[in-house]
């Protein structure tokens, strides 16, 4: 995660481009190969079944747009995972800088603290939740007994929950490359910052924060663009209106069968990704 | 018994073999014939997949069907799953199933129907005779019947002031606090509509926007399981004191120790179908195994595990008596309940389950 995090940097202002294909490109056809079949094959002709399920035409598409059902759903996880995204900043920014500024032994227990429950199956750590989270789980529990709230909270079950289990399960990828970005900003800069008179908080805003804008900016393109698939995770402590656009396609593939609108929301998840996702390597790409 | 895979274009050569060797005793073999010598030739050596809903459920059916045919016939019977609707379409639909015998239940089994996927059931091999015509389909056969009940968490209901009707689950005000209601359009409308005082026999066809009315009056009372073991886990950790569960749910979480009643007024039966899909290899051997499961013993032995009701009657006799007052087809259960219509369902399910998911987010 860390190194291909690196890399992505790292190649956009580095790696020259060469104009004739080079004999190393060959390297890349194995893999090119198995993602062409096992994955872009079956991904277009699913995305065509948008199309062509159950007849030619744009039938799906029309049903996309009058039924308030997708529109809904895909506003749900737009919402969503932008939540997600802005809380995994405020919580993952300052802990990248902690890793990121610690000595080397500290620096490797964090990073191992972080990756611990991202090797962690998500499906317990979503249960995990289940069990602080419920009115009468551990956090409810403490609570009351200090006195702190009269009834139990509603913390699951509802968008809380959500955002709580997606946070928790997302915020590696944002830590992680940021952590990457941060580790190699020159200490010298914020040091001339200060020596020539700047206080430490314009030193971090003018110097430190621009430098790390490319660390957030993959982070938060990771974050939101997982959170987009969201699955799991809004099923089991989501309520009855946080229904998530992947749980509308597995609906319609799964129980009803209906390959084409299912293809349809799918080809929309898609497009929409890919929109953010170039304007989000414009931002980061230096001119 | 050998791990041979014999390939089904070789079993009319493995059987005349057989035959030769057995002195004709075999040709008898029907399936499901008692005596293993005669079986133990048709059948050795081969391969069946059965695929069900993993967990306890699928353990126990294990233990009382495979098994006993395993042993019958020296048949292997793979388990796989869990059963997963979109994959066994492609399955299907890809000419190559690899699941021979699939335990679905019945919403799925009326949706396959009309894409015909799956085999006829061959009652040549199937002795459908023996199974409550109720839960028989020309495509399926039930091997199982379970319900809807209200159940209550006995330490915030003391049985006798607790909620006994749909009514009551519905009634915030003499009731109140949370409930745990079925993520899932059927069976809510249903249960909204029956405790809106709609009787039995007029539920169908539905009288669907009076049912989300109803149900409008307790959505924000609400939260929503949508697998069994979610069910259970509301129930006894009291996030609600009242709810929907499966019958065998609550007889599992009460062998557990969990606090909680069943009340079986007005409960809502479904049945789970075996079902053969079309294009697998051998439709024989899983027809085979379909029959040994709807044998008496093996029936009983099933519900005496889990409180799942027979499909043949004749297994009420070998059920252990605490067991009885837990199934939805002991009769004074059964009178009280009604079966789920899905020759209503198999039309409406796709336009109400999408106004359903509509609902929720509204």
């Amino acid at each position: 995660m860390e190194m291909a995090a690196g890399t992505v940097t790292q190649s956009r202002s580095q790696l020259p481009r060469r104009p004739t294909i080079d004999v190393r490109s060959w390297l890349v056809a194995p893999a090119a190969a198995v993602l062409i079949i096992a994955f872009i094959y079956p991904v277009c002709q699913f995305l065509l079944r948008s199309f062509s399920d159950p007849v030619w035409g744009l039938q799906n598409f029309r049903a996309l747009i009058h039924q308030p059902l997708y529109m809904r759903a895909l506003t749900n996880t737009l919402v969503v995972s932008g939540t997600v995204t802005l809380f995994c900043i405020v919580l993952g920014y300052p802990l990248a800088y902690t890793i990121a500024n610690a000595g080397p032994r500290l620096r490797r227990l964090l990073v191992f603290a972080v990756l611990v429950p991202f090797w962690s199956s998500l499906l317990v750590r979503t249960f995990a939740w289940m069990v602080l989270l419920q009115q009468t789980g551990l956090i409810n529990h403490v609570l009351l007994q200090l006195g702190l709230i009269d009834a139990p909270l509603t913390l699951i079950y509802n968008r809380i929950g959500v955002v709580i289990g997606m946070v928790h399960i997302l915020l590696p990828f944002m830590i992680l490359p940021l952590y990457s970005v941060l580790l190699r900003i020159d200490p010298s800069y914020t040091s001339a910052a200060a020596s020539l008179g700047a206080p430490p908080v314009s030193s971090f805003l003018r110097v430190y924060l621009p430098l790390s804008l490319p660390g957030v900016l993959t982070g938060t393109l990771l974050v939101f663009v997982i959170g987009l698939g969201y699955f799991i995770t809004p099923a089991l402590l989501g309520g009855p209106g946080d229904t998530m656009i992947a749980q509308i396609i597995a609906m319609e593939v799964g129980d009803f069968g209906r390959w084409g609108i299912a293809g349809a929301v799918a080809l929309v998840l898609l497009l929409g990704t890919s929109v953010i996702f170039v304007l989000v390597q414009r931002l980061t790409t230096p001119r | 018994m050998t791990e041979t895979k014999q390939k089904w274009s070789n079993l009319t050569l493995d059987r005349r073999h057989f035959l030769a060797a057995s002195g004709g005793a075999a040709a008898l073999g029907l399936a499901g014939a008692r005596t293993p010598a005669m079986g133990q030739g048709k059948y050795a050596g081969q391969k069946v997949v059965f695929a069900s809903w993993g967990g306890s459920y699928q353990d126990a059916q294990k233990v009382s069907f495979c098994d006993a045919l395993a042993k019958k016939t020296g048949v292997t019977v793979v388990q796989d799953g869990p059963v997963d609707y979109a994959k066994l379409r492609v399955m299907i639909q890809g000419g190559s199933p690899t699941w021979d015998v699939v335990d679905v239940t019945v919403d799925f089994l009326y949706a396959a129907n009309q894409d015909k996927l799956f085999d006829k059931i061959d009652t040549k091999i199937v002795d459908v005779n023996r199974v409550d015509k109720n839960y028989v389909n020309e495509f399926g056969v039930g091997d199982i019947v379970s319900s809807y009940n209200v159940s209550y968490n006995t330490t915030i209901f003391p049985t006798g002031k607790n909620p006994k009707t749909w009514a009551d689950l519905f009634d915030v005000q003499r009731f109140p606090g949370r409930r745990s209601l079925r993520d899932r359009v059927s069976p809510m409308l249903e249960l909204a509509l029956l405790a809106d005082g709609v009787e039995i026999e007029h539920l169908y066809p539905l009288d669907v926007d009076r049912a989300f009315k109803k149900l409008d009056t307790i959505k924000s009372h609400a939260i929503w399981w949508t697998t069994n073991s979610q069910s259970q886990q509301f129930m006894i950790d009291g996030e609600a004191g009242v709810g929907v569960m499966i019958n065998g749910r609550i007889f599992d979480a009460v062998q557990k120790g969990g606090k909680l009643g069943i009340e079986w007024h007005q409960n809502m039966q479904l049945v789970d179908y075996l079902v053969v899909p079309r294009g697998v290899k051998n439709p024989d051997l899983a027809m085979a195994l379909i029959n040994e499961m709807t044998l008496p013993e093996h029936q009983a032995k099933i519900a005496d595990l889990m409180a799942l009701a027979p499909t043949n009657p004749d297994a009420f006799k070998l059920i252990s008596p605490s067991v009885l007052p837990w199934l939805s087809t002991t009769p004074a259960n059964a009178q009280q309940g009604f079966l789920v219509n899905w020759d209503y369902w198999k039309d409406q399910y796709k336009p109400l389950a999408e106004r359903w998911e509509a609902w929720k987010l509204s």
